[in-house]
């Protein structure tokens, strides 16, 4: 009895061991590449200069069309804008949101691509805005 | 074996903790001999002309050896009036409160010094300063020298400093009010009507609207005179009016000096000359109360912080305090 508890306890910690030991490779941004091949926004926020939302509501996402509409409230300052995107676990956004994004061109939404976490699937989403 | 080792381990276990559980026995720290001192600073923030810098100054001699005769400051620069050093010794009871009892007659200033003769046989005292900061002083540093005498003709002091003096200026709650004194004026930090904008274009930087507008969140706003006409429906602008003021939108810069709240948040110098206006818009609708505004004036002369302390939309109205430096 006390043997097979024995042997067990060797095959448990030797699994957690193999399993721990499993390295993902980094890409350039020093983010892991996993196994995961979703690849969708989850949630969006767009941020006014002084970091409360300008949204009249909440943003509608497409994950099938892939886009984005967002109404922003009469007089938001289109030029000052902190848009954040909450997307699905190890996925990554390009290019990267730095600071503040000039939406001001309505004709010309801004576009960004999501790339999941295994590295292999793309999609671009267009970040429509309309003022209320 | 096995048993003599573990029992050996345990055995000095337990000798080490019976040995640093051992308490030292407190013991009363002994009063140095010779008259002490010490000083704190207890006002926060920017330095502005016009506010009080607040110390306290504590001194100290044994009973036996004398007691204390004088208190005096000695500022680098000579402070405005109001400047005065309390007779009161303070220490704070059980609940907090400040209690204060008189023990000297009231200090006497003298150019930059400022001297209270004490009045009772007093062993220790910690008297308050207030400097109030001069027009003389902006930009500038201030030093402080906090000197006690004592009946045995010991003195002792302290110096406190340098403390740097902020540019700026600061004006609190100016009413703006819609169809009133709508007018607001960086330059001046004053607001103005319909007919003093009109005698004083150049000098209007902002206009104050309320607007309850249907589907549009406006609300309350302030407006570059040059903005686009939709951000000022149905205001009818005084001729000359026309300043391009820029301006970015703040939360949460509840700048201690304007808003007097439990904040402790201060806009300095720096804060004022770092914010960027290169992309900043003209105009800032749906204003809430305790929200702010960076806002630069057309000619490049002024760069501000405005607070909002409070709103009205009944008699349409708000109320706003600012913070202001010279940049040209």
């Amino acid at each position: 009895m006390k043997r097979n508890i024995n042997q067990l306890a060797f095959f448990c910690l030797t699994l957690a061991l193999l399993v721990s030991c499993h390295k993902y490779p980094i890409d350039e941004d020093g983010l892991l590449i996993t196994d995961r091949s979703e690849c969708y926004v989850s949630n969006f926020e767009l941020l006014g200069s002084d970091f409360r939302t300008v949204r009249t509501k909440g943003a509608e996402i497409d994950t099938v069309a892939q886009t984005i509409e967002v109404e922003v409230f009469f007089g938001t300052d289109l030029k000052n804008l902190y848009p954040q995107f909450s997307l699905i676990t190890d996925a990554k956004l390009e290019p990267k949101i730095e600071g503040k994004v000039d939406f001001s061109d309505l004709d010309n939404p801004r576009r960004w691509t999501v790339v999941s976490g295994n590295r292999k699937v793309r999609k671009e989403y267009t970040v429509y805005v309309t003022v209320e | 074996m096995k048993s003599i080792y573990f029992n050996s381990i345990l055995i000095l276990c337990m000798a080490f903790m019976i040995m640093s559980c051992e308490e030292e026995e407190y013991a009363i720290p002994q009063v140095p001999s010779g008259l002490q001192n010490d000083c704190i600073k207890h006002s926060l923030g920017p330095n502005v002309v016009g506010l009080n810098m607040e110390f306290a100054y504590a001194m100290a001699i044994k009973p036996e050896e004398g007691k204390l005769t004088s208190a005096t400051v000695e500022a680098s620069i000579e402070g405005a009036d109001g400047t005065f050093l309390s007779n009161k010794s303070y220490h704070t009871d059980g609940s907090g409160q400040d209690i204060g009892i008189e023990v000297g007659d009231s200090s006497r200033t003298n150019g930059n010094t400022t001297v209270v003769n004490f009045n009772r046989d007093t062993s220790a005292a910690t008297l308050r300063y207030y400097y109030t900061i001069p027009e003389e002083a902006r930009g500038k540093s201030v030093t402080f020298t906090f000197s006690a005498t004592s009946s045995n003709n010991e003195t002792i002091s302290q110096v406190m400093g340098p403390y740097d003096i902020a540019e700026m200026d600061f004006e609190l709650d100016l009413i703006a009010q819609d169809s009133g004194t709508a007018y607001i004026s960086i330059s001046d930090m004053q607001v103005y009507t319909f007919e003093e904008a009109q005698a004083n274009p150049d000098k209007i930087d902002l206009i104050y609207l309320y607007r309850s507008l249907d589907d549009i969140s406006f609300g309350h706003a302030l407006v570059s005179p040059s903005a686009d006409s939709k951000y000022l429906p149905d205001v009818l602008v005084p001729a000359g009016v026309n300043n391009h003021t820029r301006m970015v939108k703040a939360w949460n810069i509840r700048d201690r000096h304007l808003a007097r709240l439990q904040y402790g948040e201060y806009v300095d110098d720096r804060d004022l000359l770092e914010i960027d206006f290169e992309e900043a818009a003209d105009y800032a609708i749906n204003m809430r109360e305790e929200a702010g505004l960076w806002v630069e004036t057309a000619d490049n002369s002024y760069k501000a912080f405005i607070f909002i302390n409070s709103t009205d939309s009944g008699s349409k109205e708000m109320t706003l305090s600012i913070k202001r430096i010279k940049v040209n």
